[in-house]
């Protein structure tokens, strides 16, 4: 990123409304750049003082009334309306409505059209975000639906190898962390190899181990420094997951393996991480 | 120049209302009570229109610049949303309502000639030097009349942008439904707004000085 990206994106940071991967990429930028830097600290306490400055207009009281009295005209007026139209025909000799009328009738027709498709996008853009269960119960639905997803499109690895070696510099270069990729095969857990996700609005890393006939994805991403979260067990469509985190990384492993297998797995992965 | 078109404008008003007086005259025996369909719907409309009444008058006054007109247009904005109203069926209903308000008030502002989102003065004539810097303004952050004052000196079309942004908290999504225009247009016309607050700030400031 150069200073005249950084720039033209400078409002759509400041306002929460970049997808992430180019958000840390700015702060990338303005970590290396203190010119950019500057200039994103006053511009953000301009946006600050412009919400806090400008007065919000409320409605006074008598709006209300006036509106709610306007209204209940318009659903006593409707049935004398249709008459009115009855009786300028009986009478054609008078004066034609002012064309401001047919004016305004084409553009409430725009207003009901495009109300309609307008309501319709902002439907499907929102109502399945009001659906959404706890946070960690909503990523466990992604996660179950990456695993499955993994299995079933015939993509489980976009690196596949049981070498360690060859799985991390390959999600190195990809991601912006460095995920632990150890191979547990003495502990009966093979690498299969490596894939890219995407999950909880973010890239994340996903290793691919086996036991017996079944896949475990264990997905590892960077998590708040030093919040070490307790280990979580779910169960969860069929599904099992466990979920831990240390001080660099939230993991989260999911399989239909049992839940005994998940936690040796889990604990010979950590033994196995803390060697490196 | 407004004035005229005033005139012209309360002269049609008053040419309706005449003619619904005959009318109502000639009809009066047929006038009937508003049915349970049409009571019902009315109930239904007011439980989810009408908590939105605030963000409908911020943003009519905030376009219209002046508090009897915004009246006018949040109350003729009902009645429009009333009458399309069988047509909603989605969940924003704030959003709806704000288009519905946006687009009347915009009818207003052209029959009253008061179009004034492309005939904003561009240049702000003031030597270079009389510019306050960035940092000044910010001391002048807390100077809220002075803020006010600078967004209802911008065209409407930023006065509006920043009324959705800054004070409904709007996505850029709903802006983009909302003021019609496509959403990646939606992060250079703030930019563009906030850019002209700054600049009017600074010439003000450094006046000032």
């Amino acid at each position: 990123m150069n200073c005249e990206e950084a720039a033209k994106l400078m409002d759509g940071y400041l306002d929460g409304e970049l997808d992430p991967i180019t958000s840390q990429t700015i702060e990338q930028h303005l970590l290396e750049c203190p010119k950019c830097d500057q200039a994103y600290k006053i511009h953000g306490s301009l946006i600050r003082a412009i919400g806090n400055a400008t007065p919000y207009y409320k409605a006074p009281a008598e709006l209300r009334e006036r509106i709610q009295s306007s209204l209940r005209d318009e659903i006593a007026d409707l049935p004398t309306r249709n008459v009115a139209q009855d009786t300028q025909a009986l009478f054609p000799r008078r004066e034609p409505r002012p064309r401001a009328i047919l004016w305004e009738t084409s553009w409430n027709w725009l207003a009901l059209a495009a109300a309609i498709i307008f309501a319709a996008i902002i439907a499907f853009t929102f109502v399945p975000r009001l659906q959404r269960p706890g946070a960690d119960q909503f990523l466990a639905t992604q996660l179950i639906a990456s695993h499955v997803r993994s299995l079933m499109a015939n993509h489980l690895t976009d690196v596949a190898s049981s070498d360690q070696h060859t799985v991390k510099p390959w999600l190195d270069t990809k991601l912006d962390f460095a995920p632990p990729v150890v191979d547990l095969s003495s502990e009966g857990f093979p690498l299969i190899g490596g894939r890219l996700d995407y999950l909880d609005n973010r890239p994340v890393a996903a290793l691919v181990y086996q036991r017996r006939k079944h896949f475990i994805n264990l997905f590892i991403w960077p998590g708040e420094t030093g919040a070490a979260r307790p280990t979580m067990a779910m169960s969860h469509e069929g599904y099992q997951l466990l979920h831990w985190a240390d001080p660099d990384f939230n993991y989260w492993a999911v399989s239909d393996a049992n839940a005994n297998d998940l936690q040796t797995f889990k604990q010979q992965f950590e033994a196995q991480t803390s060697h490196h | 120049m407004a004035a005229p078109l005033k005139i012209d404008y309360a002269f049609n008003a008053e040419d309706l209302e005449s003619s619904a007086k005959i009318v109502k005259f000639t009809i009066l025996k047929k006038h009937r009570e508003p049915d349970a369909a049409q009571e019902h719907e009315l109930a239904s409309f007011e439980e989810t229109m009408l908590p939105h009444m605030d963000a409908a008058h911020n943003l009519a006054r905030w376009l219209l610049r002046n508090e009897q007109d915004a009246q006018d247009v949040v109350q003729e904005a009902y009645l429009r949303a009333f009458k399309s109203f069988s047509g909603f069926h989605g969940s924003n209903g704030r959003a709806w309502l704000l288009t519905i308000v946006r687009n009347t008030s915009y009818t207003f502002l052209k029959k009253n000639q008061a179009v004034d989102f492309t005939t904003f003065d561009e240049e702000i004539h003031v030597a270079a030097d009389e510019f306050a810097s960035p940092a000044t303004i910010l001391e002048h952050g807390e100077d809220a009349e002075l803020i006010r004052e600078a967004m209802d000196a911008l065209p409407a079309e930023f006065r509006e942008i920043l009324a959705l942004r800054h004070q409904e908290g709007l996505s850029y999504k709903e802006i983009a439904e909302i003021a019609q225009i496509p959403p990646g247009t939606v992060m250079s016309r703030l930019a563009r707004a906030r850019g002209k607050l700054k600049e009017y700030l600074a010439a003000r400031i450094g006046k000032e000085k």
